[in-house]
Order: C-alpha cells, then sequence, then structure tokens
C-alpha cells in the first residue's frame, strides 16, 4: 500500500465518522458546555437581574444545601436497591430462558421484555394506583389476609416500593442482552464439564459467569448508569415524596431548573451529578477488571 | 432439531454449538425448574400489563371500585370515545407520528452509529481512543439536564415543532456506538484480513464483512432505539407545540389533569398506544433469533 | 480507498452509500415539508392560545375554541394544551427561545412569577368597559389579584374554589340528616367532627376500618384553607418575612393532624390519590376543588353534593384559584385585536366553562338562573367574599414545596405541626434573602 492509499484509509475513515461527530457536537458536546459555563453563572430566568458570573458560588451552595445531600443519598439508595435485584433477577431469567425449548424461548422473552415498551406514563399511573395505601390495588388483596402496607406512603418504603416498579418495567433490557451473552458461550465447554462431573451450579460459577463477565460488566454499568438518571418513575409515582424521600438528584435538578427557573444551579449540580456517575462507573469497570485478573 | 432455524445456535460459537440441550445429563430437571421460573416472572411481568387491557374494557366507574379482575359489563365506550372524535383527540394522528418518527430514529442511529462505531473499533484512526472515551463519558449526562440547550439549538435551527427536532438530536445519543463498537471489537479481525486481501474496500468491509456480523447486534440496538423513541417523553413534549404533532405518549397523558386521570380513557388509549409495538416486538424477536442463527456461517 | 476494489465490494460500498444517505435525505426533506418555519414565532400564521387544560377540560374549551373561530373574520386561533405541571415548564423555555404563544392561560398564584418576565403584556390599555371588558364587573379581591404596579396583566377567567363534597347516601345511613329527611353538611367546628365520628365505621366488621368521614386529598389546599379559617398570615406586610410558623397557622395544622392521629376519622393521607376513595363512596366528606366535578360526573353510582367548607377555625374562609388569560408582550395590529377578541369571547361564554366544573369570575354570569342550576358551583360560589389566593410571592413554587412538606410532616406524624412549620419558616426565609440579593442587582425600573 503506498502512502496516497494509506492517507486515503483515514481521510476515508474519518469520513466514516463525520456524520456522527457532527451529531454529537451540536446535540451532546455543545449543550453540555453550554451546561458547563452556566453552572458558573447566577442565572435566574425570571430574575430582573442579569446573570452574573459567580465561579464556584453554584457549587458551595449545592454542597452546603441539605436538599441537594438528601437527593443524592435517594439517588444511591435507588441504584443500590434497584441495580442488584434487577441484575440477579434478570441473569436468572436470562438463564433459565436458554436452558428452555425455542418457541417457549420466544414467547417467555417477549413477556419478560413486554413491560418495558409501556410509555412511562401509562405504567406510572397504574402503579401509582396499585401502590394507594387506602384505595390501591395490592392493599386490597392484601387487606384480605389483614395486612396494609404503606407502599408509597412511609417514608422508608416508599423507594423500595419504586424499586420494585422498576424491577417489573425494567428486566427486560438486561434479560435479552445476558440470553444474547449465553449463546455465545461454547456448549462444548458445558459438555466438557458435565463429563468431568461439573454440576449445573458449578457450571454456573465456573463457565457461564466468566465467560459471561464483559456481558455482565455492559449490563451493570449500563444499569448502574440509567439508575442514577432514574425519574419518570419518581415524577410520576411519589413526585418525590413522602417527605423528598423519593426526590432523587436528576428530579431535584429538574425542579431546580425548570420549576424554580435557577439555571445556573440546575447546571451546576447536573455537572456534580455527572462527575458522581463517571466515578462509579469508572470504579465499577475497574473492580471487575480486577476480579477477572485474579481469577482468570 | 436442526431443521429448525430458531435451533441453530449464533455466535462465534456457532461452530462448536451442535449438540442440542436435551443431551446435557440432568437437563430434565433444569428444564422443569426453569419452566417454573418463566412462569413465574413472566406472571409478574405480565400480570400489570393485561390488567392495563382488562381494566381498558370497564367503565369508570367500575374500574374505581375493582372489584375483580375481569370487568362485569364489557364495554368498548372508552375505546369508541378515544377514536370517535378526531378533532379533539387525533389519536391516529398520533399514531402515525409516533410511527414516523420511532423508525426514523431507528434509521438514522443505526446508520450512523454503525458507522462510527466501525470506524473507532475497526480502523486504526489516531484519536479514536479518546474520542472513544469522550462519547462514552456522555452516556452518563442525563436527557433532562440537556433540555434548555438543545431547545435553544433546535430554536436556533428552526426546528422546533417539526419532527426533526425529535429525530436529529436523537441520533447523537452514545449507547449505540457504544454497544456496536464492544461487538465490531469480538469479531476476528482475520476475516477482515481475508477481505482486504480479495481486495475489499473499507467500505465493502463495513458493509460485507462487519455489518453482516453484527445483525443481532443492529437488531437489538434497533429494537431498543425504537422503544426508547417509541416512549420518549420529556422531548416531545418540549420540542412539540401543535397537538396534532405530539407523539402517543404525550398524547395520552392529555387524559390526565393535574388532578385525576379518566382513567378509562387513558388505558383504553394505553391499549392503543401499546399493543402496535407489542406486535412488532413479537415479529422482530423473530428477526433477532434469526439474525443470530445465520451470523458468523457466512465467514 | 483500495486501488483495485472487487465489483461485488464497489456495488456493496454504493448500496452502502444509498443507505447511509437515504434516510438522512429523506429527513431533510421531509423537515421541508413539514417545516419550514424559521427562528421564533412569525408575524403570520394562527394566534397560538396554549393552556394547561387536559381532561374534560381541554376539551370544553377546545370546542369554545372551535366557535370562536367560526365566527371569527381575522386569523384563525390554534389551541394547544399540556399537563399543567409540565404546562409552565414549557411556557418559561418557549419564552426564553422567543416562542412564547400569543394568548396563554397561567394561574393567579403563577402569575406573580410570570409578570416579572418580559413576555407578558400589561392589560391596562385593554381590559376596561370600553374595549367590552368592564373591570367593576369582577370582584375586586380576584382583580387585586392579577395587578401589579397598578397594572393587570391579565384577564381572570374563572374561579375554582375548594369545597365540601359529601356523599348523600353515607349521610342519610348515619341519619346526619335535618326534619326533612335531608343531609346535612356541617358547618363549624363542632358538627364537623360529629359527623366525622359517625360515618367513619368499619362496614364489614374484621375490625378494620373501612369508611372514614374525611379524608386530605390535596394537603397544599386543604391545609391552606385551614389555616386561613384560622386566621393565619402567611408573609410580613413588607414580604421580607415568612410568619408560616406564626401561632394561628400551628394551631391549624394541629387541628389537621389531630383529625388522623386523635380523632382518627381519617385515613393516614396519600395526597391526590385519596380522591379516589371518594369516588369509591368510602368517605363521606372531602375538601376539593370545584374542578373536581369533572372526574364525579362519570361516578355514576355515587350520589354526591356540595357545601362550603365548614368554619374549623374562627373565621370563614376558603382556598382559590384562577385560570387568567394573558397576551404575549409583542403582539401588534391585527393579531393584538383578534388575540383580545378570544380573551372576550371566552370570558363572555365563561358559563360554558363553568358548566364541566369552575365558577364565572364575573358577577353578571353568576346573577343568572342558569348559573345557580348548577348545584355544586353555586354551593362553592357563596364562599367567594371569603376566598384566599396563594401568597403572591415571585418564588411561589419554592414556597409551595416547603409548605408541601411541612404539611406532609405534620400529617405523617413524623414532626410536630410547630417544628415541621418551623423549619419551613427558616428555608423560605433564606430563599427571601437570595431573592432580595437579586432584585437589589436588578437594573432600576425593574425591581422589585
Amino acid at each position: 500500500m503506498g502512502e496516497s492509499t494509506h492517507f486515503h484509509r483515514r481521510a476515508s475513515g474519518y469520513l466514516f465518522l463525520l456524520p456522527y461527530v457532527v451529531l454529537f457536537v451540536l446535540f451532546l458536546a455543545l449543550p453540555l458546555a453550554y451546561g458547563l459555563g452556566l453552572s458558573l453563572f447566577r442565572w435566574e430566568l425570571v430574575s430582573p437581574a442579569p446573570a452574573r458570573f459567580i465561579g464556584a458560588g453554584n457549587y458551595r451552595e449545592a454542597l452546603g444545601d441539605p436538599y441537594f445531600w438528601k437527593a443524592l443519598w435517594a439517588t444511591f439508595r435507588f441504584v443500590l436497591l434497584q441495580v442488584p435485584i434487577t441484575i440477579v433477577f434478570a441473569l436468572f431469567t436470562a438463564v433459565a430462558l436458554d436452558a428452555v425449548s425455542a418457541r417457549r424461548q420466544a414467547f417467555y422473552r417477549a413477556a419478560c421484555f413486554l413491560p418495558g415498551m409501556i410509555s412511562i406514563s401509562v405504567a406510572g399511573i397504574v402503579w401509582r394506583w396499585f401502590f394507594n395505601n387506602e384505595f390501591g390495588l395490592f392493599n386490597a388483596w392484601l387487606g384480605a389476609v389483614g395486612v396494609k402496607v404503606p407502599w408509597i406512603s412511609d417514608p422508608r418504603l416508599a423507594m423500595k416500593s419504586l424499586a420494585m416498579m422498576t424491577l417489573w418495567w425494567s428486566f427486560g433490557g438486561p434479560t435479552v442482552i445476558f440470553l444474547a451473552g449465553l449463546k455465545e458461550i461454547p456448549r462444548q465447554l458445558h459438555d466438557a464439564a458435565a463429563i468431568d462431573g461439573a454440576g449445573p451450579v458449578q457450571r454456573f460459577r465456573y463457565i457461564t459467569l466468566p465467560l459471561l463477565r464483559p456481558v455482565f460488566l455492559f449490563v451493570v454499568v449500563m444499569s448502574t448508569i440509567g439508575g442514577f438518571q432514574m425519574f419518570g418513575q419518581a415524577f410520576m409515582i411519589t413526585r418525590g415524596g413522602p417527605e423528598f424521600s423519593t426526590r432523587v438528584l436528576v428530579q431535584y435538578i429538574y425542579e431546580t431548573a425548570f420549576t424554580h427557573y435557577r439555571m445556573g444551579y440546575g447546571a451546576a449540580m447536573s455537572w456534580m451529578l455527572f462527575v458522581v456517575i463517571a466515578v462509579f462507573s469508572l470504579v465499577q469497570f475497574r473492580l471487575i477488571r480486577e476480579r477477572r485478573r485474579h481469577e482468570i | 432439531m436442526k431443521s429448525d432455524p430458531d435451533r441453530i445456535p449464533g455466535g462465534r460459537a456457532a461452530a462448536e454449538r451442535t449438540a442440542d440441550t436435551c443431551a446435557l445429563p440432568g437437563s430434565r430437571g433444569r428444564r422443569i425448574a426453569a419452566e417454573a421460573f418463566l412462569l413465574f416472572a413472566t406472571l409478574l411481568a405480565l400480570f400489570p400489563v393485561v390488567l392495563i387491557f382488562l381494566e381498558a374494557f370497564k367503565p369508570d366507574a367500575e374500574i374505581v371500585h375493582f372489584r375483580g379482575i375481569l370487568p362485569h359489563r364489557w364495554t368498548l365506550e372508552n375505546f369508541l370515545e378515544v377514536l370517535g372524535s378526531p378533532e379533539e383527540v387525533p389519536i391516529l394522528r398520533w399514531f402515525a407520528n409516533s410511527v414516523f418518527i420511532s423508525s426514523m430514529v431507528t434509521l438514522l442511529v443505526l446508520v450512523v452509529d454503525s458507522l462510527a462505531a466501525f470506524a473507532l473499533a475497526r480502523l486504526n484512526l489516531p484519536g479514536r481512543r479518546w474520542m472513544f472515551a469522550a462519547i462514552v463519558a456522555t452516556m452518563m449526562v442525563p436527557g433532562q439536564v440537556l433540555l434548555v440547550p438543545v431547545y435553544l439549538i433546535l430554536n436556533r435551527l428552526g426546528w422546533i415543532d417539526t419532527p426533526l427536532a425529535l429525530i436529529v438530536p436523537a441520533g447523537a445519543g452514545a449507547f449505540g456506538v457504544f454497544l456496536l463498537h464492544q461487538f465490531f471489537q469480538s469479531i476476528p479481525r482475520e476475516l477482515e484480513d481475508a477481505a482486504a486481501i480479495d481486495g475489499c474496500s473499507t467500505l465493502g468491509i463495513y458493509w460485507h464483512v462487519v455489518l453482516p456480523l453484527a445483525r443481532p447486534a443492529l437488531a437489538t440496538l434497533g429494537v431498543f432505539t425504537f422503544i426508547g423513541s417509541w416512549n420518549a417523553f420529556l422531548g416531545p413534549l418540549v420540542f412539540m407545540d401543535s397537538v396534532d404533532k405530539y407523539t402517543l405518549p404525550v398524547g395520552v397523558a392529555l387524559f390526565q389533569t393535574s388532578y385525576y386521570a379518566e382513567y378509562g380513557y387513558t388505558l383504553a388509549a394505553s391499549v392503543i398506544c401499546t399493543l402496535p409495538v407489542l406486535v412488532v416486538f413479537v415479529l422482530f424477536s423473530r428477526q433477532i433469533i434469526r439474525g443470530i442463527s445465520l451470523t458468523g456461517l457466512k465467514g | 480507498m483500495n486501488p483495485r476494489p472487487q465489483p461485488l465490494g464497489r456495488a456493496g460500498a454504493k448500496a452502502a452509500c444509498t443507505i447511509a444517505c437515504g434516510p438522512i435525505i429523506l429527513v431533510c426533506v421531509l423537515g421541508f415539508l413539514f417545516g419550514g418555519c424559521g427562528v421564533g414565532t412569525s408575524d403570520r400564521g394562527p394566534i397560538r392560545f396554549w393552556n394547561g387544560f387536559t381532561g374534560p377540560d381541554g376539551r370544553t374549551m377546545l370546542r369554545l375554541v372551535k366557535r370562536f373561530n367560526c365566527s371569527n373574520t381575522g386569523p384563525r386561533v390554534l389551541m394547544q394544551r399540556m399537563d399543567w405541571g409540565t404546562y409552565y415548564n414549557k411556557l418559561m423555555v418557549a419564552g426564553i427561545g422567543g416562542r412564547a404563544p400569543d394568548v396563554f392561560v397561567v394561574h393567579v398564584d403563577v402569575l406573580q412569577r410570570f409578570m416579572r418576565t418580559s413576555f407578558v403584556r400589561p392589560m391596562d390599555d385593554l381590559f376596561t368597559k370600553a374595549n367590552g371588558l368592564d373591570p367593576a364587573d369582577f370582584d375586586p379581591n380576584v382583580r387585586r389579584a392579577v395587578t401589579r404596579h397598578g397594572r393587570p396583566y391579565g384577564v381572570p377567567l374563572d374561579v375554582h374554589i375548594l369545597g365540601m363534597y359529601y356523599n348523600v347516601r353515607l349521610f342519610r345511613d348515619a341519619g346526619i340528616v335535618d326534619a326533612a329527611g335531608r343531609p346535612r353538611p356541617p358547618t363549624n367546628r363542632e358538627e364537623f367532627l360529629a359527623a366525622a365520628r359517625r360515618l367513619t365505621r368499619d362496614t364489614d366488621g374484621d375490625g378494620r376500618i373501612d369508611q372514614w368521614g374525611f379524608v386530605f386529598t390535596w394537603f397544599r389546599t386543604n391545609v391552606y384553607a385551614v389555616m386561613a379559617q384560622f386566621g393565619g398570615k402567611f408573609f410580613s406586610a413588607d414580604g421580607r418575612r415568612c410568619l408560616i410558623a406564626g401561632p394561628q397557622n400551628v394551631a391549624a395544622l394541629q387541628f389537621c393532624a389531630d383529625l388522623i392521629h386523635k380523632y382518627r376519622v381519617a385515613p393516614s393521607p396519600q395526597n391526590f390519590d385519596s380522591w379516589i376513595g371518594f369516588r369509591q363512596g368510602r368517605v363521606g366528606m372531602a375538601f376539593e376543588g370545584v374542578y373536581m366535578l369533572g372526574s364525579l360526573e362519570k361516578q355514576t353510582d355515587l350520589d354526591y353534593a356540595g357545601a362550603p367548607l365548614p368554619v374549623l377555625g374562627g373565621e370563614p374562609a376558603s382556598w382559590a384559584g384562577s385560570h387568567v388569560l394573558c397576551l404575549r408582550a409583542d403582539l401588534r395590529g391585527e393579531r393584538l385585536k383578534t388575540a383580545w377578541r378570544l380573551v372576550r369571547f371566552l370570558s363572555d361564554n365563561s358559563l360554558d366553562w363553568a358548566a364541566g366544573g369552575q365558577i364565572p369570575v364575573r358577577r353578571s354570569l353568576r346573577n343568572t338562573a342558569r348559573f345557580r342550576s348548577m348545584r355544586v358551583q353555586a354551593q362553592f360560589a357563596r364562599q367567594l367574599p371569603n376566598i384566599r389566593y396563594g401568597p403572591a410571592v415571585p418564588f411561589i413554587f419554592e414556597f409551595y414545596s416547603e409548605f408541601d412538606t411541612a404539611v406532609d410532616k405534620a400529617l405523617r406524624g413524623t414532626a410536630s405541626p410547630a417544628q415541621a412549620l418551623r423549619e419551613a419558616a427558616e428555608r423560605i426565609d433564606r430563599i427571601i434573602e437570595r431573592e432580595q440579593a437579586l432584585a437589589e442587582q436588578a437594573p432600576a425600573g425593574r425591581s422589585q
């Protein structure tokens, strides 16, 4: 290959990138930069005062704002509740799916995936009614056995209820991805292990899990990011209540920017959330890579 | 068993995966356990959905009481009301808008993301590492916080209240690039080298080698993108001014006031909103399986 | 590119190009077909009328607009609606983007916030008897609420007052009736408590109460009204101090919490969603806005009626809101005329609007036989002289956020009313300081 063809190859390579990069710059990088700039200003939309540069002032305000910490804590609680149960449930479902005949698999998989296709505006209305303390569906049934659970009216329980609803709503996606990953695992490995006397649990532990690791990493990171960005469920079902126990950071940012019109402060908190998610994802990448190095 | 196309396993392990599941020792018990678990999971998943579908056939007064799962009095009045006044509730229009916008978004994402992921994963472009890192990092940005800047940009472009406002920005999402990048990386380089030796151009490799191999990933991304776009709520709400340009989820929300929901209408509209995606998904899920079964055997 | 590609490769490349370009071209073409409008709103095109009327309200308003369009000769009016919660966010974003609608509806307590933006038009030149709307026909307390620095910023369309809905059948069953056997809604605290006790029952004998005398629906309006009845104040006259933790407010909130925890005549609170309990016929009394009528219309098995709130504190009072019609600041010429005609038309026909669950704000319309025949509306309207709007502060949403939290805590019993209100007052005082600091930076002439 000559010098010029090499150059051509490279130029055409960038051409492949071009359409995406244009969109990326216009609708992600630019708005992000705009947000970063905004976070250094005090800008309140309805106030007659002009935007004023205040440096790290908004960030300082967040650190001293108890609602910010409460919202951050609520976000962590949601991620810690929802991500593990979703992943475990999805993994079990995928393993089970892998073991049944193809026709049944297609049916079950569609069934598991179905809830995710229901718009959050619809799902929210229905679950709000399920959860209603006095007049809701769940308690109507539980009432028959003399139990009444304050699903979303108890600050200690509300987030767990949201995590439950989210499990229902979102476990289909990870399941499908896990299933795709399971299909990549060579059957021979299982056969060989079975001949060597390994039981299903052992095979799962020593063949499936290690080989599933890249997929697992992908799913964990995506679920975590999704968990940090949770908004619709809390907004539709609990409106952040009771007593702000389910007001996650995204909702607080949304309220700050769009309801209270404090654009600069909202932008600053967005960037702090962004940093939190980035750190979390990096740690997860590292942790899973470390363990992989140890085990293989 | 091999004649059933669905049974042909896929991926790079295709050649090795010839034995049927039944051949595994102790598989009968495992299968029963699996079925039991799936039945349980399916019940959990489907129950609320089935409930939505059944409740939609109840009159409002009965929905509020909930005296049993099946309607005491089956009625179509919710559906007739929702479908019957196109001027006040242009639900078919919303439906068409949703179909158009979601299809366009899916197409755009598949084309643009696969090109970019191919360049990043398979071409040794200088700077691709940090570019990829920058793109992936944006996956962590919650879309809600970009709303105002994106609105201002779209407004500058004159795209507010046009379908472009919902289609084009959706192409900037990093998820697809990430997903396809990971998948493309797993494709053995030998295939590509062989194609290059055969005289295939870069575009040819993209088209003839990488894309066919990536069919399952593309199908997965396509389905995810379509559903994500179908259910998108905040974007259509903020970027569209005209009721007849709304998408279905935003339109359905018109039945819910701040204070109370018109349950019957909401549920009927939800059914209309959900049913087509359900059909598309069932059809598409076959597609994914076929994609998987065809992949890799071509190399 | 490779100098000697295989024919197949080249064909594939072409196909790829076509596939890649196809949708992009298609999108562009469709963009031209669908869109074509430039930055901001043009001076042509229909008059854009935005509001948050969803559900049956939205359909009623749509029919009114349709009627207007039939008789109107100027530009057509195009109505857009979305749920209030998101409506304000969208209105504000559109406003900054220079795409504010020509005519739009704002709640009276939120108007204070919007008056400070540059896209709401003062209406002192339009809102006159000569222009077809006599300000004297509007109640002075309502008119005052839309006025800032002596200029009205909108025309109130209605007034939605909080009143008491009660279940007629449950009242009869509990024997809360007058000599003629008609249900007798309570009018003061003693009657209210007595009625609530008699209505709270375990109907199926399983040891659990399943029928309640009273239920808190929307905490904000319910408690706000009771506080007003106890004579509570929310802000000092100069607006620099929050008085929400004053003794009257604490006493009012204590009474509300007592209904749940001491008298046990109301279930654990769950905000809006408890309304469904009233629709199910399992609640005797509830305080809700007149706009809830729409949800009862279809509840064919429910026998209900409306009455003014009982006086639970020292004086009659109730919470109310109003929808206010506003105009975009830079409307001119024919478009301004049409927009004003629409405002007048909606005001003139607000009895049609009221039928779905509103009270017209104009006295002349309330004095009609037609309005008097709207049984719940007419009952609720009796409270008009004693209505209290939400506080007129620019940080209204932040105020509500704190207020709601304090009420939430007190009703759940996780904090004493005094403590919950004191915490809220402290936070609101800090918001006031922040707003004050901002106002001092503002250019002269637009200060608060």
